[in-house]
């Protein structure tokens, strides 16, 4: 500890504290500009000199200066004060001075020093800056004539966000922040840069002169999108959601937000969204009042049992979820339910129940930059999460954790300083796991022995003939065994959801084996974390929306209902016509099913088959709560009322229950109190941020079932899988999210591209044994020769045509 | 103790006086009244170049303690600020000026016109048409 003294004040602070940091402790505010928490300490801008009675004669810039002992800080004398005039005064000179037509205006720190220290003329006059104005971009405005040169956007980007879209070009006076050979900006949009600009150069488009930062009421909220349970902070006015406001000291990811968090809010007040109940009359869709809708979906539910059946959205609140299984075990008497398509969650809900004990992850987000190693399964583990993805970002380049990658393409990941790819032929990572665990026990590397039946089930997998299998070669497999072992605390990543069909049980317990051999299990910084898709993945299985006894899983529940054993099926949120696999197949199934009940925001695909829409709210509207990927249960208040008529799930499902004759429970409250997983967590004491779930974990070592069969048809193979931008199909209904993302599209390797001839930008047509379909054409230097990758979202061409479910597809290609 | 009469003849002195003054009330409406230049009346939004010069910039409905102004900001075709929707509720009005003082560029003024009036709500709410300055 070093003791100094700020203002008068004794404080003691850590050793290498800068002085703004010890001024912060003892309550003193010193102004910075270019500075940020979250960045490393730049000094630009020379806001925040202080006069230092040890280093008398000049002034120390107190954010990049560490204390010593015995200093004595003085943070406003006459010559400090007068330095900081002079800085703004310089400052301001070629600012355009445009604060009542600047979103910025009473946000701005700029602004607000030129009115701490009463800036009302200015003894420097030049001529001002005449950059040329960025309108175009749909997200970002970037407008230079108001830059101050921080550094910010340039450094968040590089440092967190490890894109490196911004950077300083020219120098001198003509010095500004420029992009890629200062061409349009392309790049992630997840508005870090505009979060941390203190000044108005970098704007949100989609909000631009929408309303005023201080006539907006904030309400703080839980991202409806992925399974990261970031934490928002909504700005509302007239019952509007018209931006997130950035705060930096929100949640664990202090305030970084993706493109699909920051950007992707318009769903929640969009034209679309359905305002009333719909019921199917001579063939159309008409208008009803809830009443008749209730009484027609409480008529066909009552005593159908189990020829009725349930799908939900892992988008619900834990609560909704609890009573929809309720509506259905208890008041219908059937249990056909089931969420993510069945597979979806089997990762999870298989795969981690059975190696772990617990249908949880065992690692939390928080333990990456605690790590050692850390082993990403897939690249995609970015794009499907990625604020997970800026952790790893910070934990390789701040912290220099390890990192090492089992992927079957390249990625944004695998470009990061010292990480270690293994390409792998796809469908081939759970080999690729067994043979790291054979060498690790034939290595005598392990911590727990493996049992009998594990080992001599691993022992055809030798690295060399895995790799045979693998495509990767049995070096680098025994080193990452080595590497694996060797780190003290390792965690390994991989994402599950709808279009990973690849992460399941099996990929699970070829993880999980590896954490239980090598001892990174049960201590911080290690362990497994399943990167979840939806908001709320992790609370459908803790909730147990998954079929009971005897009951069909969600492929079983389609199958059904197009064999007429399913008659009444109600599907919450879901949109399997666009998410699910083999969509003819589910559309002919959702044709002839006797009644089907879709509850939604909009009338998508899906609700266009139904017999009755229910309209229910968003997160916004609501209250509840979400369980991340990692456990984290957080609440989530109302931050406007529901749209039109819609009602939230919660009060619909309810209802239901009453009209079939049951006793609903009163709140939310009283719901979490009775779901077994969160016993130990009090619903009125959770606070901003959350708690996590409690778990136990007993590991046990499972024989994860793979082929060692060497797979070359020759043939190109299609991944299917999640894009940067999106997150399942909500973000199509958000015009941030779609401005930069709006069309289906397939990654193609360059290689490929020559051999068949096709540029980017064209029109190809896949054809696999189920379908055709035409994408637009990707060329993409990290995808794989015969490889083809494309996102599922999109459901103009939805990828599901031409995929029934497997982990690769076998297409032929024209154009 | 003083004549009783003496502060009744000082009323009636000053009376009288003013029987003989040039009269304050006015034939209204057939004599109109002339009213100060800073008389605080109903607002005008001020034009120049053919455009308002409102920039919607939002400080005058902040300010405003009837919370009677609402502003709605758009954008042009030279991606310039400008309000495409600006209205005063002249129910509510309290005609303190505070919005006047508060624009930063100038773009608004209090009138001489008092003559407020009207049948039906709906007309007290005054839309930027009807607020714009008459040349
Ligand atoms: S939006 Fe994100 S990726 Fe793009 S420049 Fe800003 S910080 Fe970088
Ligand atoms: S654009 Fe903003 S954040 Fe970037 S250097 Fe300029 S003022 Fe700083
Ligand atoms: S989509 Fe996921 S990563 Fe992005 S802001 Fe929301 S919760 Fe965070
Ligand atoms: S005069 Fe006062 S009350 Fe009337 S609109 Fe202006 S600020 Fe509001
Ligand atoms: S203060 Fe002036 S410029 Fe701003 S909105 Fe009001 S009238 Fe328009
Ligand atoms: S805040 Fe210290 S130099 Fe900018």
């Amino acid at each position: 500890m070093v003791t100094l003294t700020i203002d008068d004040k004794q404080v003691a602070v850590e050793k290498d504290t800068t002085i703004y940091d010890a001024a912060k402790k003892a309550g003193v505010v010193i102004p910075i500009l270019c500075h940020d928490k979250k960045l490393k300490p730049f000094g630009a801008c020379r806001m925040c000199l202080v006069e230092v009675e040890q280093m008398k004669g000049r002034l120390i810039p107190a954010c990049t200066t560490p204390v010593t002992e015995g200093m004595i800080v003085r943070t406003s004398t006459p010559p400090v004060n007068k330095a900081r005039k002079l800085v703004l005064e310089l400052l301001l000179v070629h600012h355009p001075l445009d604060c009542p037509v600047c979103d910025k205006g009473g946000d701005c720190e700029l602004q607000n020093l030129a009115y701490d220290y009463k800036i009302n003329t200015n003894r420097l006059t030049d001529e001002k800056f005449h950059h040329e104005i960025d309108y175009n971009n749909p997200l970002i405005e970037r407008d230079q004539n108001r830059c101050i040169l921080c550094g910010k956007c340039v450094r968040i980007c590089d440092e967190i966000v490890s894109r490196g879209a911004l950077t300083f070009i020219n120098r001198g006076i003509k010095t500004k922040i420029g992009t890629e050979f200062d061409g349009p900006l392309s790049c992630e949009f997840c508005g870090s840069c505009v979060s941390v600009c203190p000044v108005g150069a970098l704007l949100p488009r989609p909000f631009k002169f929408k309303s005023r930062i201080w006539a907006l009421t904030k309400k703080t909220s839980v991202c409806g999108y992925c399974g990261t349970g970031c934490n928002v902070t909504l700005g509302v006015k007239d019952n509007k959601v018209l931006t997130t406001v950035y705060d930096e000291n929100q949640g664990f990811h202090n305030g970084q937000l993706c493109v699909r968090g920051r950007f992707g809010y318009q769903f929640i007040n969009s034209e679309k969204r359905l305002k009333t109940p719909l019921i199917r009359k001579n063939d159309q869709l008409v208008e009803a009042t809830w009443d008749e809708a209730l009484s027609l979906v409480a008529q066909r539910l009552k005593g159908a049992g189990s020829a009725a059946a349930a799908l939900a959205t892992p988008r619900m609140t834990n609560e909704e979820l609890f009573l929809l299984k309720q509506l259905m075990t208890v008041q219908v008497g059937s249990q056909n339910i089931d969420h993510s398509a069945g597979y979806g969650h089997s990762a999870v809900s298989e795969g981690l129940a059975k190696s772990l004990g617990v249908a949880a992850s065992s690692a939390t987000i928080l333990d990456i930059q605690k790590s050692d190693l850390i082993l990403a399964i897939k690249t995609d583990v970015y794009e499907t999460h990625p604020v997970v993805g800026f952790e790893i970002n910070m934990a390789v380049k701040n912290k220099g954790v390890a990192l090492q990658i089992i992927s079957d393409k390249k990625g944004k990941l695998s470009r990061l300083p010292g990480a270690n790819l293994l390409l792998n032929k796809p469908t081939t990572e759970v080999v690729l796991l067994n043979a790291v665990a054979k060498v690790m026990i034939d290595e005598n590397l392990t911590i727990t022995s493996a049992t009998p039946e594990l080992a001599s089930a691993l022992n055809e997998f030798t690295p060399e003939k895995a790799a045979l299998v693998t495509g990767v070669t049995a070096d680098e497999i025994k080193s990452l065994a080595r590497a694996y072992a060797a780190a003290d605390k390792a965690v390994i990543l991989f994402t599950a959801g709808l279009s990973y069909p690849g992460a399941d049980a099996q990929l699970a317990h070829a993880a999980a084996n590896l954490a239980i051999l090598g001892g990174k299990l049960g201590k911080e910084g290690s362990g497994i974390l399943a990167l979840q898709e939806k908001n709320n993945s992790q609370g459908a299985i803790d909730v147990g929306f998954v079929p009971g006894q005897g009951g069909l899983d969600a492929l079983r529940i389609l199958e059904g209902s197009a064999t007429g054993t399913i008659k009444t099926l109600l599907i919450a949120g879901e949109n399997p016509v666009v998410s699910y696999p083999a969509k003819a197949k589910i559309q002919k199934a959702l044709d002839s099913v006797e009644f089907l009940v879709v509850a939604d925001l909009f009338l998508t695909e899906t609700a266009q088959l139904a017999d009755v829409v229910l309209p229910v709210c968003s997160y916004a509207e609501k209250v509840g709560t979400f369980t991340a990927t990692d456990r984290r249960v957080q609440r989530i208040n109302p931050a406007i009322p529901p749209v039109g008529q819609s009602r939230s799930e919660f009060k619909v499902y309810s209802e239901l229950i009453s009209m079939l004759g049951g006793q609903p429970v009163a709140t939310p409250a009283e719901a979490f109190a009775q779901i077994p997983a969160y016993s130990d967590i009090k619903y009125n004491e959770l606070a901003e941020g959350g708690t996590f779930s409690s778990i136990t974990l007993q590991p046990v070592q499972i024989v994860p079932k793979a082929n060692m069969v060497v797979s070359d048809s020759g043939n190109y193979v299609l991944l299917t899988g999640a894009a940067l931008y999106h997150c399942g199909t909500m973000s199509l209904y958000g015009e941030g999210t779609l401005a930069v993302s709006s069309e289906a599209y397939v990654e193609v390797s360059r290689a490929d591209a020559v051999k068949l001839k096709i540029n980017d930008g064209d029109q190809v047509k896949l054809t696999s044994t189920d379908g055709v379909i035409e994408l637009k054409a990707r060329v993409s230097p990290r995808m794989v020769d015969g490889v083809f990758f494309a996102p599922y979202h999109f459901a103009d061409a939805s990828i599901n045509t031409i995929w029934s479910g497997s982990t690769v597809t076998s297409v032929t290609v024209a154009k | 103790m003083p004549n009783p009469i003496t502060p009744i003849m000082q009323g009636m002195k000053i009376t009288f006086g003013h029987l003989f003054k040039k009269p304050v009330t006015l034939m209204y409406p057939e004599e109109r009244p002339k009213v100060s230049e800073r008389y605080r009346g109903l607002h005008a939004l001020k034009v120049s170049h053919d455009k308002a010069k409102c920039v919607a910039c939002y400080l005058c409905p902040t300010v405003c303690p009837a919370k009677c102004i609402t502003v709605e900001a758009g954008e042009d075709e030279n991606h310039n600020k400008f309000a495409a929707k600006y209205e005063i509720d002249m129910l509510r009005c309290i005609f303190c000026g505070y919005c006047v003082e508060a624009c930063p560029v100038d773009a608004l003024k209090m009138t001489g016109q008092f003559e407020l009036a009207n049948y039906r709500r709906e007309d007290f709410v005054f839309s930027k048409e009807r607020l714009l300055e008459k040349k």
